[in-house]
Parts: structure tokens; C-alpha cells; sequence
């Protein structure tokens, strides 16, 4: 009786938030299909190979950011510090090497600090109610300033190939050598950070879905009181969703240093936004309890396809500022409309 | 009866600041018992019962449950000692649906420590079709349900554990008619399994329906607790408003009884 009832009430007026749910993710692939189809159509060259694998590279540090953002926004809380804190990150793991540490190591470090600033986040949201905006504006200006001191702005390069070897690898690369001595690459392979966010998507996604932390971090951001009465350990929660989020922002840190080689103090500058807009534009709901990483991806493509696309028509990168900025005011103005009663 | 009481609350305080919410309450509750608790807002009777289902610290007194001395730190320290609490809220998380919500916090897990979903799937259909035959859309976010099936779901949890004491915050002031009712019907039920409750309410039809004594509260002090054949309507008015009974009260069964000899 029920089932039969179903399909109808999906499009009246008491089934409208889970249908309003997938539509806003549907919409979002639709925004992205046209995105690419526009973009192809206008140059030629955004459509091939070599740019799509340039696309999987510049998103994977959006997507990286954008999945730990997901989770911190579940909660009901945002994470204005991931950007200065990926600099941190980055700026560590370069430290750690020009030490003598080797690479993996160096690099784990590196995530180490993410994840320890994520949980400093944490703890002065929870144990000193200090609320999430300013708790993590906070830590955006301490992780920014640690990392212009330790390095006293000056880049550190040097790091060594091994370093350049997350950010610039690649799986199942083919290069034949031409009988000149030029190497011919023949499949220029699946670049490491396109594996690495796609593993990361994954796990995070099975979390959120079929582990209890996942239940409860959805628990709290939807009603935080009526879920610490119901026995869910809302401080630990928070705890857990901020501490990912900066180990996440330690490893896109790891990823984008190592593509350049090079440690920058002032990377990552305003990525927070890349990250949350990647969020929001997603079906995340900036007011909590809902969020998919599967529409995170889809976001944070948006974002890295739009800035591509934009660079390959020769927008400006004034006009591209622009351009995100309407994109991420019309994403927000989404979530509104659809908590609309 | 001569076992130690289920629950009992002695010289309970909770001070916020200056101000005294509970002010050296005591109170039993003793098995198959439905205990009324009365007052106006703000008469401490909801801070009572937070502390008895660990939502809140008390600042002084003691918890005795069966005899034994207990400590509640937070909701789950209660809820394993078998004290559920269906709170005026109902305390749901909006966008899980009602099997999500009737574990939160007591999720099913597989070997492999992954949520359970169809276990806990079954288990809701069961229990939720015992107190609502027609609720089935079991799959929706509670927010887009009624306010009775919502009502069932907070209801549900604090009856499909192993309870012993189970606490109702105002438990029939959303509902309807029919739904009342049904909660009049599953008090009746629990009290017969032996199950002890505390009702909180406004209600004083409910009250006078379905408890066995009253307990009444003004300004955080316990003024009144009498079996429910010893007062009328107005006794409990009286000691709701002013704080005391009747200058003329004599307990209503004495005085029936005294006529009719």
C-alpha cells in the first residue's frame, strides 16, 4: 500500500526534502556536463587526454580539501583554516627532508601536523565552546603565520626527486624511445593524486555511510542536542570531523608541494573556499546534517573544470575570481532555497 | 514491595548561579509504579528529571538505583543503568530516518564492526509497527513524518531496550485524540510489566487517569506527594500555585471513608 503511494508522494509536497536532495546533485552533474560540453565546444584542446589528466591534478587538491570540509559541514561546523594549514603541512614535510628524513616519513610528519592542527581545532571548538567560524579563522592566521616563520617566507626547494614523486608520478605510464633518443610518451598514465583522492573519496564515503562515526557525525550536525541525549559523544564527534579535516588538508599540502617541488609558505591561500564552495555546490548543507562525498566530488570537478576551461579560453585570472565568486554565492543561495520551508 | 525502591533521588540540588533549580528534592519510584511529577514551568521539574536521565549534573544529592548508589556522567550511563528518557523534544536527529534514530547512540553492528542497517531496519518495523500499525515509510528522514509518528519513534527507543524506569516529558502534549490514547493504553502496559515511570505533565485528566501518586514542585522544592486517592483536582492545584494544600484538606479517601461509616 505503502510502495504504491511511494512514487507519488516524491513529488508532492511531503516528499519534497529527499527528492530536493538527489535533485540538487543531479542539477549539480548536469551543471558539470554542460560545463564540459561549453568548454569543449570553445577550444578544442580542453577536450583531450592530456588536459583531462591536467584536471584530475588540479582537482585532487580541491577534492582533498573538499572531503574533509564535507565532513566538518555534516557536523554543522565550517573550516575556514584548511588553507593555511595545507601551507603548514607542506612547509613541515619540506623541513623534515631538508633534515634528513627520508620522503615517506617527511611526508607523514607533514599529514601529522595537518592532523594536529585539525585537532587543536577541535578541542577549542568543544572544550571552549569558542564557535567553529572564529575557532578555525583563528587557526587560518596561527597555521599561516607559523608556516611564513618557520620558512621565513622564503620557498624551500631543493627537495630531491623523491619528493616531486606524489605530485608528478604517474600509474601505468607507457613511454617508448624513439630511435632519435627522444622518449615518445604513449599514455602519459593515471597521475598519483587522481588515485590517491579517488582512495580517499572511497574510504571517507564508506565512513560516512556504513560506520558508526558516520552515523553520529550526521546525528550531531542534524540536532546536536537531541543527539548527545541519545548517548552519541557529540565533543568526540566534532573532535574526530575537525581532525580529519586538517590530516586531509596535510595531505592535499603533500600533493600540491610535491607537484611544484617546492615547498611555498603562501600556497593555498583562499582554498578553504575552493573547498567549502566544492562542498556546498555538492548538496552540503551549511546549516548541517546533510552532505554527500559523492557531491562533494562532483563540486569540487565543477570548480577545477571552470578554472581550467576559463585558463584554456584565456579568461583572466581576475575575470576566473569573478566567475567562482557568483558561483559560490549561487551555490549558497541554492542551500538556502532548499531549506526554505 | 519491601525491595529497595527503583529509583531513588535523595536531597537533590542543582544551582545555576545564585538561582536554585532543585532545592534538596527527594523522591522514590518503586516498580509498576506511575509516578505523576506536577508544577509550573520552571518549577525545576524537567531539571529533575535531566538529572536523573545523566543530561545534567546535579550540584548535590544522591542517585540510588535499586539499592545502589549510581553516578550518571552523561546520557548513556543512565540509559545503561535501564533509565529511558522520552523527552518533550523527542530528541530526534531530523535527517535520519526512524531506524537510524532508535539506535542512535546503540547502533547494530556486523562482525566487521559496519553499521547494520537491515537488522536495524527489522527491528524498528517490528517494535514501531507494535505501537502504530500504519507506520511504514520507515526509509524518510523523520523530519518530513507527522508529529505522532515522530512521537512513536521517541517512544519507541525508550521502550525497545531493556527499561526499567522509563521517564515522560509531556509525552502527549503534540498529539491527537486517537494517539493519546495509545500512550494511555502503553502506560497501562508497561506499569503491568513492572516497568516504573515518571509523567511528567500539565495534563491533570492524564494525571488523574493514569498515575498512582503525584509528586508536585514549586520553585525548585519538592511541596506535595500524595497517592492519587488522596487528593482531588483542586489539592493539586492548590499545591501547584501556592505551594501548599488547602488550609481545610483532610485526604480525600479518609474523609469518604469517614462518611460512609
Amino acid at each position: 500500500m505503502s510502495d504504491a503511494s511511494k512514487p507519488a508522494s516524491e513529488f508532492g509536497l511531503s516528499g519534497m526534502i529527499p527528492a530536493g536532495v538527489s535533485l540538487h546533485r543531479l542539477s549539480a552533474l548536469l551543471t558539470l556536463c554542460l560545463l564540459i560540453a561549453g568548454f569543449a565546444l570553445s577550444s578544442p584542446a580542453f577536450f583531450s587526454i592530456n588536459n583531462g589528466l591536467t584536471i584530475l591534478l588540479q582537482t585532487s587538491v580541491i577534492g582533498l580539501l573538499g572531503i574533509g570540509m564535507t565532513l566538518v559541514i555534516v557536523t554543522g561546523g565550517i573550516d575556514l583554516s584548511v588553507g593555511s594549514v595545507l601551507a603548514l603541512s607542506g612547509v613541515v614535510s619540506a623541513m623534515a627532508v631538508k633534515a634528513g628524513v627520508p620522503v615517506v616519513p617527511a611526508m607523514g610528519a607533514g599529514v601529522a601536523a595537518g592532523a594536529a592542527c585539525g585537532a587543536f581545532n577541535g578541542l577549542v571548538i568543544t572544550k571552549l565552546r569558542i564557535p567553529p567560524f572564529v575557532a578555525t579563522l583563528g587557526m587560518m592566521l596561527i597555521a599561516r603565520g607559523l608556516a611564513l616563520q618557520l620558512t621565513g617566507a622564503i620557498p624551500i626547494s631543493g627537495l630531491g626527486e623523491a619528493f616531486g614523486l606524489l605530485g608528478n608520478g604517474a600509474l601505468f605510464r607507457v613511454v617508448e624511445m624513439r630511435p632519435n633518443g627522444f622518449p615518445n610518451v604513449i599514455f602519459p598514465g593515471i597521475p598519483y593524486p587522481a588515485i590517491l583522492l579517488l582512495i580517499v573519496a572511497v574510504a571517507v564515503a564508506y565512513l560516512l555511510r556504513r560506520r558508526q562515526i558516520g552515523r553520529h557525525i550526521f546525528a550531531t550536525g542534524s540536532n546536536e542536542e537531541a543527539a548527545r541525549l541519545s548517548g552519541v559523544r557529540v565533543d568526540r564527534t566534532k573532535l574526530y570531523a575537525y581532525t580529519m579535516s586538517g590530516a586531509l588538508a596535510g595531505l592535499a599540502g603533500n600533493v600540491l608541494m610535491s607537484r611544484l617541488i617546492t615547498a611555498q609558505p603562501s600556497e593555498g591561500v583562499m582554498a578553504e573556499l575552493d573547498a567549502i564552495a566544492a562542498a556546498v555546490i555538492g548538496g552540503a548543507s551549511l546549516s548541517g546534517g546533510v552532505g554527500t562525498i559523492s557531491g562533494t566530488m562532483i563540486g569540487a570537478f565543477i570548480i577545477g573544470i571552470l578554472r581550467n576551461g576559463l585558463n584554456m579560453a584565456g579568461v583572466s585570472a581576475f575575470i576566473q575570481q569573478i566567475v567562482i565568486g557568483f558561483v559560490v554565492i549561487g551555490a549558497v543561495w541554492i542551500d538556502q532555497i532548499r531549506n526554505r520551508p | 514491595m519491601s525491595a529497595a525502591p527503583l529509583v531513588e533521588m535523595i536531597g537533590i540540588e542543582k544551582h545555576f548561579g545564585g538561582i536554585r533549580a532543585v532545592d534538596g528534592v527527594s523522591i522514590d519510584l518503586h516498580r509498576g509504579e506511575v509516578v505523576g511529577l506536577l508544577g509550573h514551568n520552571g518549577a525545576g521539574k524537567s531539571c529533575l528529571m535531566r538529572i536523573l536521565s545523566g543530561a545534567m549534573a546535579p550540584s548535590g544529592g544522591e542517585i540510588r538505583i535499586m539499592g545502589e548508589p549510581v553516578s550518571f556522567t552523561e546520557p548513556n550511563d543512565a540509559r545503561e543503568a535501564g533509565i529511558e528518557t522520552i523527552y518533550q523534544t523527542l530528541a530526534l536527529a531530523d535527517h535520519l530516518d526512524a531506524p537510524a534514530n532508535l539506535f542512535l547512540g546503540r547502533e547494530l553492528k556486523t562482525r566487521f564492526g559496519n553499521l547494520d542497517d537491515r537488522a536495524m531496519l527489522k527491528a524498528a518495523r517490528e517494535v514501531l509497527a507494535r505501537l502504530n500499525p500504519n507506520f511504514k515509510n520507515l526509509g524518510d528522514p523523520v523530519s518530513s513524518l507527522s508529529g505522532g509518528q515522530r512521537q512513536v519513534i521517541a517512544i519507541a527507543r525508550a521502550i525497545y531496550f531493556d527499561t526499567k524506569v522509563l521517564i515522560m516529558d509531556e509525552p502527549t502534549a503534540a498529539l491527537g485524540p486517537s494517539e493519546t490514547a495509545m500512550v494511555a493504553g502503553l502506560i497501562k502496559e508497561l506499569r503491568a510489566e513492572g516497568i516504573g515511570i515518571f509523567l511528567v505533565s500539565h495534563d491533570m485528566h492524564d494525571v488523574f487517569e493514569l498515575c498512582d501518586r503525584v509528586v508536585v514542585m514549586n520553585k525548585g522544592r519538592l511541596v506535595g506527594s500524595h497517592a492519587i486517592d488522596e487528593v482531588t483536582k483542586d489539592d493539586v492545584l492548590s499545591l501547584i500555585v501556592k505551594g501548599e494544600l488547602p488550609a481545610d484538606w483532610s485526604a480525600r479517601n479518609l474523609t469518604q471513608a469517614a462518611q460512609h461509616a
